[in-house]
């Protein structure tokens, strides 16, 4: 039993940081941002070519966290390009558009980093191991916890922090009246792809950490990361609530860590792991649908 | 901070659809000039083009034709966010000029930066709450003490106030309302109509005021414009508006226009 619940928060937590850059795109910016599936890979390929390549793990995860920025940016000025001259925030199709083709390219962009399908990482120094060498600690079990646990707590106070200031006002503006915020003086196309720029940044990070922790990167990694972040989005809201914005990142990272101890637990009842992805979409539909059901049924 | 402005348009023009089927001529050559501090209100049936032309001045769309000058600078192609810096604006729907999901304080905190560059100082500090205090307090609806309340949570006539303040917290060079109260109830609607002209007022600020209602556009304002397919059909300054009745408006456009009128919304209230 403590072996689930330590992996599941290590899985939960290494997986909170694209929870986070689901839950920007997706509730903050209003931006269904379906890049995620090929950021996540591509940070997971450039981490993993670069240590590879000798260079070093702290390197290699900074340089996977600036691929998925970049990432971002691409699908932002995509959209740019696919909507119509006037803006109409709540019309998606570009939005799913601009996201889905740099989903796509990056497959190919993530094998040619990568030059095959899956590099492996065993028996080359990761970040994990850099971190257990320096504190004379062998980083398995709740040290990784401890270790990636404390990065989470770091990323939600600078994210926090962000949203906070003037520019990240006009971010959540963004998502929440964009005429209302143009109106005022911002240029929404640059708070947009910022937002996406950061994003993206995440789940790229969750990318590079998640090859290093299980010891290889593949170009299939990425597949459902909406649906697994959507997942973890909508249990951190319902489980933990979101009476601020301060309070719901915390909520959004207990959302993650709740779907990976369902994962754990699902596993461990002989569900086979070919299985989970129908069951988190039928959850992700189960809970999206909620309130259309809820409020039918009450008019009924 | 930036001083009331005297607006120039020149030979505007605004088809829409060009070239297609379903080709609009919006605007077909405005021209107006509207000194610094000048309250200007505007009527017209639908599709006379009044809400394009305030449009058209704030840039939500690429011109066909003309130019607009703001305070003497050449405005016409400068983008939509860029000219928002110094032009205010309140639109009909309450909900639109409020992010609703966002605090009352971070609602005005928004509206202080408007003029500036945001940056990555904190939004809302304990010097921009006194502002709002003060400045909510006027508004005589308890809104001062609920700064941390979301405005999903205030009433549409509270909204519209919240955004009245907005448009004009930071002092804009021109005020744009584009039907502003038609969405109140008549008692809501006249509240936020006194507060308008005592903000407009006390401030001096350059407005442009859109309204289907001719008795608002009788009673407020310095300067009567009526558009009529897209082109100003009567322009009447204060003096001569002082004399008229809605009557003597509506005959006025028959004349002007030379076609039955639609009386539609205009006579009601």
């Amino acid at each position: 039993m403590q072996v689930i619940i330590s992996s599941a928060l290590e899985q939960g937590l290494i997986y909170c940081f694209m929870v986070l850059g689901v839950f920007l795109t997706f509730r903050v910016l209003d931006f269904p941002d379906l890049t995620v599936d090929g950021s996540l890979p591509l940070g997971a390929a450039v981490t993993g070519a670069l240590i590879i390549g000798g260079h070093s793990p702290l390197l290699a995860t900074a340089a996977g966290v600036g691929a998925g920025m970049c990432a971002g940016m691409v699908t932002g000025f995509l959209h740019l390009l696919l909507k119509s001259g006037e803006s109409d925030s709540t019309n998606y199709g570009p939005k799913l558009l601009a996201g889905i083709l740099t989903m796509t390219a990056l497959y190919t962009v993530n094998l040619r980093i990568m030059g095959r399908s899956n590099i492996p990482l065993l028996g080359v120094d990761t970040i994990f191991e850099k971190l257990g060498n320096a504190l004379s600690l062998t980083m398995i079990g709740w040290n990784v916890v401890l270790a990636v646990g404390a990065l989470a707590i770091v990323v939600k106070y600078l994210l926090d922090w962000l949203l906070h200031t003037e520019f990240g006002l006009t971010l959540l503006a963004t998502g929440d009246n964009e005429q209302m915020i143009r109106a005022m003086g911002t240029n929404t196309n640059f708070t947009r792809i910022v937002g996406l720029a950061i994003a993206n940044g995440l789940v790229a990070l969750t990318g590079s950490l998640v090859a290093q922790q299980q010891g290889f990167a593949d170009v299939g990694m990425g597949l459902g990361t909406i649906v697994a972040g959507l997942a973890g989005v909508i249990m951190g809201e319902v489980i933990f609530g979101m009476r601020s914005i301060s309070w719901v990142l915390f909520s959004v990272i207990g959302g993650s860590i709740v779907y990976r101890l369902l994962i754990a637990i699902s596993l461990r009842l002989g569900i086979a792991p070919t299985d989970l992805k129908l069951l988190t979409a039928v959850l992700v539909v189960v809970a999206l649908s909620i309130p259309t059901v809820r409020s039918k049924v009450v008019r009924l | 901070m930036s001083a009331p402005a005297t607006l120039d348009v020149g030979g505007l023009r605004k088809v829409f659809f060009p070239g297609t089927a379903n080709e609009v001529v919006a605007l077909n050559g405005i021209d107006l000039e509207v000194p610094a501090g000048q309250f200007v209100s505007i009527i017209g049936s639908n599709g006379s083009g009044k809400s394009t032309l305030l449009n058209a001045v704030a840039g939500t769309f690429p011109l066909s034709g003309g130019t607009i000058t703001l305070g003497g600078r050449d405005v016409t192609k400068q983008a939509e966010h860029v000219r928002s810096r110094v032009i205010g604006r309140v639109f009909q729907d309450p909900r639109a000029g409020t992010a609703p999901s966002m605090t009352i304080e971070e609602n005005l905190a928004i509206s202080l930066l408007r003029s500036k560059r945001s940056g990555l100082r904190r939004g809302v500090t304990n010097r921009r709450r006194e502002v709002m205090r003060a400045q909510l307090s006027r508004l005589h609806m308890g809104l001062e003490d609920r700064l941390k309340a979301g405005v999903n949570k205030l009433s549409g006539g509270q909204r519209q106030a919240m955004s009245l303040l907005m448009a004009t917290i930071a002092e804009p060079s021109l005020l744009l309302l584009d039907e502003h109260t038609a969405a109140l109830d008549p008692k809501v609607a006249a509240t936020i109509m006194e507060l308008t002209a005592a903000i407009v007022i006390e401030r001096g600020l350059t407005t442009l005021m859109v309204t289907h209602n001719m008795e608002l556009a009788l009673r407020y304002g310095d300067r009567l414009i009526m558009m009529h397919g897209g082109r100003v059909v009567l322009d009447l300054d204060e003096q001569q508006k002082s004399t008229l009745e809605v009557g003597d408006l509506i005959e006025k456009f028959h004349e002007v226009a030379g076609e039955a009128f639609a009386v539609d919304r205009m006579l009601l209230e």
